[in-house]
C-alpha cells in the first residue's frame, strides 16, 4: 500500500550525486542517538535505583528532557533522508519495519507511562513500579538501536515471520 | 609508523583461533558489530552527560563532584562490553583493519581520549573547587570532541577509503 510512497521518496535522490552525504547525515544519527540515550539512560538509571540518587528521579528527568528531546529532534531530521535514500530497499526489509513499530511503541511509552512515572513525587509509585517503567524503557530502546544497526547487514526476510 | 606493527598483525592473522569462523558466518560478525554500537552509545552517552555537565551546561541539579563517581561504574560497563566486542571484531580481521588509515587514526584518537580523561579525573581529584574550573570545562569539552572523533572513524572503518597499500579486500 506504502510502495508508490517510498518509490516517490527515493525518485528524490535526497544526497544527490555524493557518495560523501550518506555517511556523514549516518555519522551526526548516531552522535544524536548517543545524546538521546544518554538523557535516557540517567534517568532509567535512577529509577532502577542505580546512578545519580542523590536526587529525586523527577529533577534528574527535568534535567534530561531537553537533551532527550534535542537528541530526538536531530535523530528524525537525520533519520528521514537515510531512508528516503534507499526507501525501496527499505520497504521490502523486515528488519526495518520491526525497527519502526518497535520505535512508535518505544516514543508512545516514553511520553506517556515513562514520562508520567520519571516526573511523579516520590513516592507516588512503588519502586517495583519504578523498576519495571525503567527496564522496559532500556530494553526497548536499545532495541531499537540494535535493529538500526541490523537493517541492511543480515537477511532482508529475517523477520518476515513477524511482520509479513 | 604503523609497519612496525606489521608482523604482529600478519601473525594474528595466521594464529588467532576461531577469527576464520567469525569472519565467515552470517550472524556472528553482524551481531557482534551491533553489540558494538549499542555499548558504544551506552558508554558514550553517559560520558557525553558528564562532559555535558563539567562544561556547565547540563544536568545542574546535580553536583559536578557527585556525577563522576555514581556514572563511572555504569561507564565502566559500556566500556567493557565495547571493548571485548571491539576485540573480537578485530580478532576476525587483523590484516584488513590494518590496512585502513582511519582504523589507526580511530586507535590515535582513542589513546588521546583516554589520557584526557585522566586528566579529568587528575583535575577533579584536587579540590571539589576544581570542577568548576576552565580547566574541567576545557577538559569535558575535549572528552566530547574526541570521543565524536573516535565514533565518526569507527563508522567510516566500515568503508573501503583511505586505504594503504597493505589493504586486502
Amino acid at each position: 500500500m506504502l510502495l508508490p510512497f517510498f518509490e516517490w521518496m527515493e525518485s528524490l535522490a535526497v544526497y544527490g550525486p555524493s557518495i560523501y552525504l550518506g555517511p556523514a547525515v549516518n555519522i551526526v544519527h548516531l552522535t544524536a542517538m548517543v545524546l538521546f540515550l544518554g538523557a535516557l539512560l540517567i534517568v532509567d538509571l535512577r529509577l532502577l535505583g542505580a546512578g545519580l540518587t542523590q536526587q529525586p528521579t523527577a529533577s534528574v528527568a527535568r534535567d534530561a528532557q531537553p537533551w532527550l528531546l534535542i537528541g530526538l529532534v536531530v535523530l528524525i531530521v537525520t533519520g528521514v533522508p537515510a531512508v528516503m535514500a534507499t526507501a525501496t530497499l527499505q520497504y521490502s526489509n523486515s528488519v526495518f519495519w520491526v525497527k519502526m513499530y518497535l520505535l512508535a511503541l518505544a516514543l508512545i511509552y516514553t511520553f506517556t507511562v515513562r514520562r508520567k512515572v520519571a516526573f511523579a513525587d516520590e513516592g507516588r509509585f512503588g519502586s517495583g513500579t519504578l523498576k519495571a517503567v525503567g527496564l522496559l524503557s532500556i530494553v526497548m530502546w536499545l532495541s531499537v538501536a540494535a535493529l538500526a544497526r541490523l537493517i541492511m547487514m543480515i537477511p532482508a526476510n529475517t523477520f518476515e515471520f513477524l511482520v509479513g | 609508523m604503523t609497519e612496525f606493527f606489521l608482523p604482529a598483525f600478519q601473525w594474528m592473522e595466521v594464529n588467532l583461533p576461531g577469527g576464520t569462523y567469525l569472519r565467515e558466518s552470517t550472524f556472528g560478525f553482524s551481531f557482534l558489530l551491533t553489540a558494538h554500537v549499542v555499548a558504544m552509545c551506552w558508554f558514550f552517552g553517559l560520558i557525553l552527560m558528564m562532559d555535558l555537565r563539567l562544561m556547565g551546561v547540563a544536568n545542574l541539579r546535580t553536583r559536578v563532584e557527585e556525577i563522576s563517581p555514581r556514572l563511572l561504574p555504569w561507564q565502566v560497563v559500556g566500556f567493557i562490553v565495547m571493548t571485548i566486542t571491539g576485540g573480537l571484531l578485530f580478532w576476525a580481521q587483523p590484516l584488513r583493519y590494518f590496512g585502513k588509515t582511519f582504523f589507526w587514526w580511530k586507535m590515535g584518537l582513542m589513546v588521546l581520549a583516554g589520557v584526557n580523561a585522566g586528566i579529568i579525573h587528575l583535575i577533579t581529584k584536587k579540590s571539589d573547587a576544581a570542577w568548576d574550573s576552565r580547566a574541567a570545562k576545557v577538559a569535558g569539552a575535549a572528552s566530547i570532541v574526541l570521543w565524536v572523533g573516535v565514533l565518526a572513524l569507527g563508522r567510516l572503518v566500515a568503508y573501503d577509503w583511505m586505504t594503504t597499500e597493505y589493504f586486502v579486500e
